[in-house]
């Protein structure tokens, strides 16, 4: 009999059916995913079964017994635990002290910490988990993070653990490790049910796999008996179209150039570090890496919205340095800096020099949420003459041009007079887009514009900047995506610790060479230039590294394997941890 | 989109519940000290409707109200906390006082247009530090707002009682001591009241009421604020800032830019405040000249959700308490803090009723939207 069992269960919202007599059997011991595109009701279906939601009728079985989970509170008394996309850790405190948090072992009110630790220490072990219980949250990689996150849960009692979209923000490597850790808590007889639209990781870890498509059931298929084109075409209901069509390479004219670029980050410390790179027309530069190795802060200062300290950049043959570093000399450290303008028109004055920029976190930079579809449509263009007359907004050629971004982009939406905070993530995303390519630019930067978009917005998105680079316009695309940098561009530059730590045409190398690039491993032509004095810097990120890279045995391999084409410097290490753990 | 009404009416019915709740917690107060409620609030009406000069009195009670309420709403759509409404005004109100009797010989038609821009310039120089601090030092405008407030209380007191006091003052008879003021405003500068205007239409104001040009005035400028901020570029650029100021800067507006036009053209609407008392009522600016348009600005704002229609109607019902409250203290015999209480639940009960009811709105229409892209 199944261990956890959904019979006929439906959430109603007003107006659609998020939940629609949805049965799932779910055996004790089994990884089972859950994928659908965005909207499909996944994250319903899992909030119902953590206690968020209650479902309007159906009901849910444990092992074997009807259970009513009318809390999150419940949900973990019964075994059920959640381990969120976005970590609900305190970076401060430890690992030891995150894990207990809410439920510590103590006695008159002072916490028994070895008691704690005896615990949350067996709990590691019997699940192989490697994580310093000592150290810092705020000092952990993103990897560790989630480990945290699982052993909360764990802690907690879970039997069934639900992952949303775990893998998101984890590289190559840490997804690997993440995998060896989810079959090691299922071979001890957790139930594990993973959210994700990555096909191939569903491929790779699942048991079972069962698709949900606008709220009902399509299937669920064993993972032997399916293939990535038929899963795709269950969530999407049509085939997707997975190799894109890409036009040849004709590379022109350099559009951007950007040479020996150094930006301060938050802190003041470069966060990228003399980046020297070229975006010509009509190709698409990719920059690989893991998330927090400078990417935002490159673009940020390519789209004017970050000073940089050092270095040059030119868009379209104008420098357009001076405009950037013109007051870039703090009057005053610290805080007091940051509350200074940093716009000064320089953003609207590399707009006007060709550039469109599609932020990484839409929400925060691409849209204002608050205002009408009409309104953002035109974010950025309203004093351009067509919709602004001596300071008067235009309102109808504004409407008509929000009209037709939405016909050519296929924006769906009920109105155009509805505010975007109401619009669906891709269509947000579409819409930006419609707006940043609808006005010709000649150089797009692009940060993470398929990130959180369903299959069918994320396809969509792809072919638009395609379509750009064919009809000559110069992408720089920053993705954390590495499937989708290496699909989409015609050249690929890795960033880490700042740097760009390798560049090559994609093809010319493994995915697993890119994945050790990325955790500081080195490889270029030039490196004997950067490199004398950062070869510190790179051991040391990949010795942190080590311990999350050790069941990745294969990659050491692999990168050792084509390794005489290149000086390498990291390779050393991230080849001796994978060999001394296979 | 029927349903879109549906939440422009939910959106408006927040006030009215807030206000009935206030009405129903002002009950409980009055019970409380022995008279009858339904009794009370019926002279309030009938005292603030049935008499013409009540009327009057309204209006020109609601004025001031109106100026600061829609300076306070432009700092708050540009996302900007102008506290300092009370101190910008004061200073706008001293230095259209001393334009007003220091300039002589001017016609009318020049005189009273120039001491109405002394005025907002004054409102817009208190609000030129603060909004300076907050976008080069990062210096919250709410604390350096609330500081220049105190400076400004003090600083008129000085000007007034020390520097500028008007010496020749005929001692009335009786009185022992000259009034601490400014010297009289020259009758040049002096706005006109709508006595002459209200008979060419049939209604015979009484000579007690001060309602003057400043109420059609304040009417014009929420239409004007209205258009501004809806229908022009710098509008949708202070909208867009007010909510997002990192979007914003990433489609090119320089938020910083923005927030000091914004903050200045809510000090020019503030220093004008003061002048619909001072420039008919009063005549003069003396130590005891109305403080607190600034901060029941903030409440009027707040009621009337940023909107300029909804600041003037807020304002008209701080107008009508304040009339009725006379009416209440002097025929019922229940102290004008009653209905002080009665605005203070108000203010209260409409921030919270608002924050219910938008919430529910966003919830409402994002389902609707869900389903529509479904």
């Amino acid at each position: 009999m199944a261990f956890l069992e959904l019979r006929e269960v439906t959430k109603r919202f007003p107006g659609v059916v998020a939940n629609d007599r949805i049965s799932l059997e779910i055996d004790r011991g089994e990884i089972r995913a859950l994928v659908g595109e965005n909207g499909a009701g996944k994250s319903t279906l899992m909030k119902v079964l953590s206690g968020l939601y209650q479902p309007d009728a159906g009901e849910i079985r444990l092992d074997g017994r009807r259970v009513v989970i009318d809390s999150p509170r419940r949900a973990i008394e019964l075994g059920i635990g959640m381990v969120h996309q976005h970590f609900m850790l305190i970076p401060r405190f430890t690992v030891l002290e995150n894990i207990v948090l809410g439920s510590e072992p103590a006695r008159g009110g002072l916490l028994r910490e070895r008691e704690a630790r005896r615990i949350v220490g067996e709990l590691c072990q019997k699940y192989e988990f490697t994580l310093d219980l000592g150290a810092r949250v705020e000092d952990l990689s993103v990897g560790a993070q989630q480990r945290v996150e699982i052993l909360k849960v764990l802690y907690r009692g879970a039997e069934i653990l639900i992952l949303d979209e775990p893998t998101a923000v984890l590289a190559p490597q840490e997804v690997r490790e993440l995998f060896v850790n989810l079959r090691h808590l299922r071979d001890q007889g957790k139930t594990i049910i993973f959210i994700s639209h990555k096909l191939d990781e569903v491929l790779e870890i699942a048991d079972r796999i069962s698709v949900l498509r606008r709220g009902v059931l399509v299937g669920t298929v064993r993972r032997e008996e399916t293939e990535r084109a038929a899963l795709a075409r269950m969530m999407v209901g049509r085939p997707v179209l997975l190799e894109l069509e890409k036009g040849p390479y004709r590379p022109g004219e350099d559009r951007l150039v950007v040479e020996d670029l150094t930006v301060p980050g938050p802190g003041g410390r470069p966060a990228v570090r003399r980046v020297s790179l070229r975006v010509r027309a009509g190709e698409i530069y990719g920059i690989a890496g893991i998330e927090g190795n400078g990417q935002s802060e490159l673009v940020e200062a390519l789209s004017g919205l970050r000073r940089a300290s050092a270095g040059r950049i030119l868009i379209g043959g104008v420098s357009v340095t001076e405009a950037t570093m013109r007051r870039m000399r703090p009057v005053t450290e610290g805080r007091v800096r940051r509350a200074r303008p940093v716009a000064e028109g320089r953003v609207r004055r590399l707009r006007e020099l060709g550039l469109a920029h599609i932020p990484e976190d839409r929400q925060r930079r691409g849209l204002i949420l608050a205002m009408t579809v009409w309104e953002n449509g035109v974010l950025g263009l309203h004093r351009s003459p067509s919709f602004a007359r001596r300071g008067w907004l235009q309102v109808r050629p504004i409407k008509k041009h929000a009209q037709s971004l939405v016909r050519e982009f296929d924006i769906r939406l009920p109105g155009l007079d509805i505010p975007v905070r109401n619009v669906s993530g891709g269509n947000q995303q579409k819409l930006i887009l419609a707006r940043e390519l609808g006005r010709e630019p000649t150089l797009i930067v692009a940060s993470q514009p398929t990130r959180g978009l369903d299959i069918g917005a994320t396809e969509f998105v792809r072919q638009q900047l395609l379509r750009a680079r064919d009809r000559g316009r110069a992408v720089l695309l920053v993705s954390a995506d590495l499937e989708e940098v290496l699909s989409l561009s015609d050249r690929v530059g890795v960033m880490y610790g700042g740097e760009l730590v390798a560049e090559f045409r994609p093809g010319e190398v493994t995915p697993e060479e890119i994945g050790h690039y990325m955790l500081g491993g080195r490889a270029r032509a030039t490196e004997a230039a950067v490199g004398g004095t950062r070869g510190a810097d790179g051991a040391g990120g990949t010795g942190g590294a080590g311990g999350g890279v050790g069941p990745a045995g294969g990659t050491g391999g692999a990168a050792g394997a084509d390794g005489g084409v290149r000086g390498r410097g990291g390779a050393g290490e991230a080849g001796g941890t994978g060999g001394g753990m296979a | 989109m029927r349903k879109r009404y549906r939440y422009v009416a939910l959106e408006l019915a927040s006030p009215l519940v807030a206000i009935a709740f206030a009405v129903l917690v002002g009950a409980v107060v009055i019970a409380a000290i022995g008279k009858n409620p339904v009794q009370v609030y019926r002279i309030m009406f009938t005292f603030a409707f049935r008499r013409l000069d009540s009327v009057g009195i309204m209006l020109f009670g609601a004025t001031p109200l109106i100026f600061s309420g829609l300076a306070v709403a432009i700092s708050f759509r540009a996302g900007l906390f102008n506290i300092g409404v009370e101190g910008q005004y004061l200073i706008g109100t001293f230095l259209a006082a001393l334009a007003g009797f220091a300039l002589k010989g001017l016609p009318s038609f020049v005189h009273l247009p120039l001491v109405i821009v002394v005025a907002a310039l004054g409102g817009a120089l208190w609000s030129l530090l603060p909004i300076y601090l907050k976008v080069r030092r990062g210096v919250h405008e709410v604390i350096s707002t609330i500081m220049l407030n105190y400076i400004a209380f003090s600083l008129i007191h000085y000007l007034i009682a020390d520097v500028f006091m008007d010496k020749q003052q005929g001692l009335m008879p009786g009185v022992g001591n000259p009034l601490i003021r400014l010297p009289k405003i020259a009758a040049s500068a002096l706005m006109p009241r709508m006595h002459g205007f209200l008979a060419l239409l049939g209604v015979d104001l009484p000579r007690h009421v001060y309602l003057n040009w400043f109420f059609p005035l304040g009417l014009l400028l929420a239409v004007a604020v209205h258009y501004l901020i809806w229908r022009t570029a710098f509008g949708y650029e202070l909208r867009a800032v007010g909510h997002n100021p990192a979007a914003a800067e990433a489609a090119g507006i320089d938020p910083a830019a923005v927030q000091i036009r914004a903050f200045l053209l809510s000090g020019l609407i503030a220093g004008v405040t003061g002048l619909s008392d001072l420039l008919s009522y009063f005549g003069y600016m003396d130590l005891d000249f109305p403080k607190g348009y600034g901060f029941t600005g903030i409440a009027v704002a707040l009621m009337g959700k940023n909107s300029p229609l909804g600041i003037v109607l807020a304002a008209l019902l701080f107008g009508f308490l304040n009339r009725g409250a006379e009416g209440v203290q002097t025929f019922a015999g229940v102290p004008m803090d009653t209905v002080v209480i009665l605005q203070g639940v108000m203010i209260l009960s409409i921030v919270v009723a608002s924050a219910v009811m938008g919430r529910y709105i966003r919830r409402q229409e994002r389902k609707e939207a869900l389903g529509a892209s479904w």
